[in-house]
């Protein structure tokens, strides 16, 4: 046993030398802690940590294999995420202990505050006093006893699992009901007890979920299908697809769902022009080479920055809205085109990890998947906010994807409609935040950037809090953003577009002088090289690319993307339908269709007159419309409209070789 | 989105509030690294207190300066001391009259931030240590005070939007809020036709003018929060502090931390533990989280 004083040990040092004694297999006691914050995280060694006195946020977090004893009180999600392991509060934790936990032991001997066991998968949580309200708010498995009285909502939206409540029940939660216990699980508890040392001789009331709401009442029916292209052509106002929302409503009585993002016309990057009529400059296509492309996202703060190839990033898609096999093609073309892969929401796969040299793994609300032993072999970190396609609501995967391989790695029953948590449980403002933060970056000790995912609602406001809260990098995501999965009011409605999200980002950073250490990465509706150039020219240091990546490898954008089974194995986790995605060919496809990005920007680079696609600016184009004036400041000038199309890379080669 | 901070000492005395009050927001600076502001009630002194904002440049300083010299000429108010000192001016003023006629008329005019007869509300830009440095805080004593970090999310980085706010109107009553009202529009209006005046569009100063208007209809402290509770919407912690009085009030939804700490002699309320266990390093502190929808003050000895 070894001491380490807080008194005179910065937390980041502590973790350091907890991590190093852990390596050797030798337990630690922290003395002087007076509640400070992320004490123990990350540890990934299965030693005793024994904290004399009490803790502050997050003790023990995204931990995996150790043993925490906290003498005293813990404050909010003690035991965050914790897969192995235990953590004993002598105290009272504050809200949200055994936050998302994995098969942890947490024990409480005091009052616990609100929201206990919040989004947990496995283990146990137990409270030898009072819970505070929402005890197991939306728990998805696992067990949690509570000895003394617990307050309003136990239980409420919680998918599976057991509660256990001693005293008084205040009130059961959504979607609940009181059974019988079964003998053996009184056992069970009672053994548990035993160990921690937790006298109780009462009987206790079982709470569980009471399966109302997994599913939706009315699945949505089967249509035709109508591709993106042929229904967000026509008329936004009558058109066909229109008049099919309206037959289903009739049927389902309830908003639609979808795949894809919003269909209606909006101002974008289209409505943007190049000063210089780039077609009469046509570059040798020789001196490509020579134009710099590579950038680098995240280094902010000394973290090793992502370094692309080009100023392009895949978007976070998850294995879950997307099939295994696509996820590993798209590791692939990235690998191959010298960019970032993106986990999305659904956790790490071995393969995809094998596959991508460059990995961001996203944290979402659900923590669906999310684990410190992934975040410690990803690249970057990327906490998930909201995205463009539906801001301020959480994921959606239907029924027909909860396989039982994939509700396993997320840690979820099988077969739920999954609605995912439209917040974190631990991020309840921008405060907050800055603590979960700290947390990410000791749990990977410093070393990878960490990044925030917004979808554009209030980007002015958003993006301040983003710089002044301290991450490296955000990935901001417009209206045109795609999702496997929402609400069609949504997708279509909530939001602002990709245009006004990048000048809201590149005024707000300017109004609090933040320079340019943070790196903006830009996405929804980024279709081709000429988007990203113009993207960069507005002000973004990156962008990234989903829906096109897709589609160049083989989406037909039916947008059925919910329904689970995807005619061309994408959108699918039915073997049957996967089997039909033909991986190395399609991890190809998206390959080339990344290296024709990579020409087209640095054509366009040249025939601009740089060297170096971050030299594009402002001062090289004007908006065609009033509205991409307005939105943008630049100036209106539409008689670029006609004469001074950019051309496509393949244009420009033909141009040349004419 | 912040830390807040209140301290009360039950016994009459010189207690170094201005101190405690600069560890406890030190402690939770991560919290609000934007700007920090006290309010801090001392001995009862014979002159009312006022302490405006005024701009730092020397020119436009002086205008603002000369300018509030001539508004409290306008309302026989003299001047019986000064002081300038970072973006702030304090003055001790003779005045005896309609305190709500008079700050109505000033604060249309000039950046009040802080009046009564105990109360001194010091605010500005920075860290609780830097503001310790301008404006010497941690010389402050006293009985209680309330003390706040801020990130400004939605309005601006400046000092008068810092906390705490000013009950306007009505002397000796501050407060500090972490959260945000979503009904704050609604409430502005309703207050701004009952005669009330803006100064800022932060929600906190809502808080204040609100508590202010309930008191004034000679409400207890104790029951303005009780109602605050049911009349806000949105997720806050606040603490509130008068000429003799401390008190909380925590939304129904406890989605911002609050922490308390009451022994014989003090009772101390943090956003964090953190901040509590800097009054007392080394030690294991038997803090409570208060429940959802709940409030409570306390008073000092008189």
């Amino acid at each position: 046993m070894v001491t380490i004083d807080l008194s005179h040990t910065g937390i980041t040092e502590a973790n350091e030398q907890i991590r190093a004694y852990g390596a050797d297999r030798v337990d630690v006691e922290i003395v002087n802690p007076d509640a400070r914050h992320n004490i123990g995280v990350g540890l990934v060694e299965p030693i005793t940590v024994r904290v004399k006195g009490s803790a502050g946020y997050f003790c023990g977090g995204l931990s995996d294999g150790a043993h925490f004893e906290i003498e005293h009180n813990a404050g909010w999600a003690v035991g965050d995420n914790i897969y192995q392991g235990s953590v004993v509060v002598g105290g009272n934790a504050g809200a949200i202990p055994g936050v998302a936990i994995r098969g942890a032991e947490i024990v409480v001997r005091g009052n616990m505050g609100s929201r206990a066991g919040q989004v947990m998968k496995a283990g146990t949580l137990c409270c030898g006093g009072n819970a505070a309200f929402m005890a197991g708010y939306m728990m998805y498995g696992g067990r949690i006893i509570i000895l003394g009285d617990a307050a309003a909502k136990v239980g409420q939206d919680m998918s599976a699992g057991e509660i256990f409540v001693g005293g008084k029940i205040e009130s059961l939660g959504n979607d609940t009901m009181i059974v019988d216990m079964e003998p053996q699980e009184r056992d069970q508890i009672m053994e548990f007890l035993e160990r921690y040392k937790l006298s109780y001789s009462g009987d206790f009331t079982k709470i569980v979920n009471a399966g109302k709401k997994l599913r939706y009442a009315n699945a949505e029916p089967r249509t035709r299908p109508q591709p993106f292209f042929v229904s967000s052509k026509s008329s936004h106002y009558w058109n066909p697809k229109v008049q099919e929302d309206i037959w289903i409503k009739g049927e389902v009585g309830r908003y639609r769902i979808r795949g894809y993002g919003a269909s209606k016309p909006v101002p974008h990057l289209n409505d943007i022009a190049f000063t210089r009529d780039i077609s009469s400059v046509a570059p040798n296509p020789k001196e490509l080479g020579d134009i710099n492309l590579k950038t680098t996202v995240g280094g902010r703060f000394g973290a090793k920055p992502l370094s692309l190839s080009m100023p392009v990033m895949i978007a976070p898609m998850s294995f879950g809205a997307l099939s295994r096999k696509v996820k590993i093609a798209l590791a692939r073309a990235s690998r191959l085109s010298g960019i970032s892969e993106n986990t999305g929401e659904g956790g790490m796969l071995d393969e995809q990890r094998a596959e991508a040299d460059q990995l961001i793994f996203q944290c979402l609300s659900g923590r669906l998947g999310w684990n410190v032993k992934d975040m410690q072999r990803a690249d970057a970190i990327e906490i998930y906010i909201s995205q463009g396609a539906k801001p301020g609501l959480g994921g959606q995967l239907m029924a027909k994807k909860v396989t039982p391989e994939l509700a396993a790695i997320r840690g979820i029953p099988v077969g739920i409609d999954l609605r995912s948590p439209s917040r974190h449980p631990d991020v309840l403002g921008a405060d907050d935040l800055v603590i979960k933060l700290q947390e990410f970056r000791e749990a990977t000790f410093h070393k990878v950037p960490i990044g925030i995912k917004m979808g554009a609602g209030r980007v002015n406001d958003d993006i301040k809090i983003a710089y002044k809260d301290g991450f490296d990098f955000v990935e901001l995501d417009g209206l045109q953003g795609s999702t496997g999965a929402a609400s069609t009011e949504v997708l279509e409605n909530v939001g602002i577009p990709t245009l006004s999200a990048v000048q809201e980002a590149i005024d707000g950073l300017h109004e609090i002088d933040a320079g340019d250490d943070m790196d903006l990465v830009m996405m929804g509706g980024i279709k081709d090289g000429v988007d990203v150039v113009k993207m960069l020219a507005l002000g973004a240091d990156c962008t990234s690319v989903g829906t096109a990546a897709i589609i160049a490898g083989g989406c037909i954008a039916c947008m059925q993307c919910h329904v689970g089974t995807c005619p061309v194995g994408i959108a699918t986790q039915d073997p049957e339908h996967e089997a039909r995605y033909d991986l190395d060919r399609q991890a190809m496809n998206m390959h080339r269709y990344f290296e024709s990005l990579r020409w087209q920007i640095a054509a366009i680079t040249k025939a601009l007159g740089y060297d170096d696609v971050h030299k594009v600016n402002r001062g090289d184009m004007v908006a065609l419309t009033p509205e991409a004036a307005d939105i943008t400041g630049l100036p209106h000038a539409p008689e670029h409209k006609q004469t001074r199309r950019p051309l496509t890379g393949l244009e420009l080669l033909d141009r040349k070789a004419g | 989105m912040c830390g807040i901070a209140g301290v009360l000492f039950k016994q009459q005395g010189s207690h170094e509030i201005g101190k405690t009050l600069i560890e406890m927001l030190d402690g939770c600076q991560h919290r609000g690294p934007d700007s920090t502001g006290f309010a801090l009630y001392g001995d009862d002194k014979d002159q009312l207190q006022l302490r405006f904002i005024v701009p730092t440049e020397a020119v436009a300083r002086q205008e603002a300066i000369d300018n509030i010299g001539t508004l409290l000429a306008r309302h026989g108010a003299t001047i019986e001391s000064e002081q300038s000192v970072g973006c702030s001016y304090q003055i001790a003023v003779n005045f005896e009259g309609d305190l709500l006629g008079f700050t109505k008329d000033i604060e249309e005019h000039a950046k009040l931030v802080s009046v009564g007869h105990t109360l001194d509300i010091i605010k500005d830009d920075g860290t609780a240590h830097e503001l310790d440095q301008t404006y010497h805080v941690g010389e402050v004593t006293g009985t209680h005070g309330i003390g706040h970090v801020r990130l400004a999310t939605e309005s601006a980085v400046r000092p008068e939007a810092a906390h705490p706010f000013w009950a306007t109107g009505f002397e000796d009553i501050a407060i500090v809020h972490n959260g945000q009202i979503t009904n704050y529009w609604k409430m502005r209006r309703r207050l701004e036709r009952r005669g009330f005046t803006f100064h800022t569009d932060n929600d906190s100063e809502l808080v204040a003018v609100y508590l202010a208007d309930k008191l004034e209809q000679g409400e207890t402290l104790d029951g303005v929060l009780e109602t605050a509770i049911d009349d806000l919407d949105g997720t806050f912690s606040f603490l509130v502090s008068t000429k003799n009085e401390i008190g909380y009030a925590k939304d129904n939804l406890a989605a911002k931390p609050m922490v308390l700490y009451e022994t014989d002699d003090m009772i101390a309320i943090a956003s964090e533990e953190v901040s509590l266990n800097r009054l007392f390093p080394g030690q294991s502190i038997n803090s409570t989280e208060p429940a959802p929808g709940t409030h409570k003050t306390w008073s000092r000895s008189i």
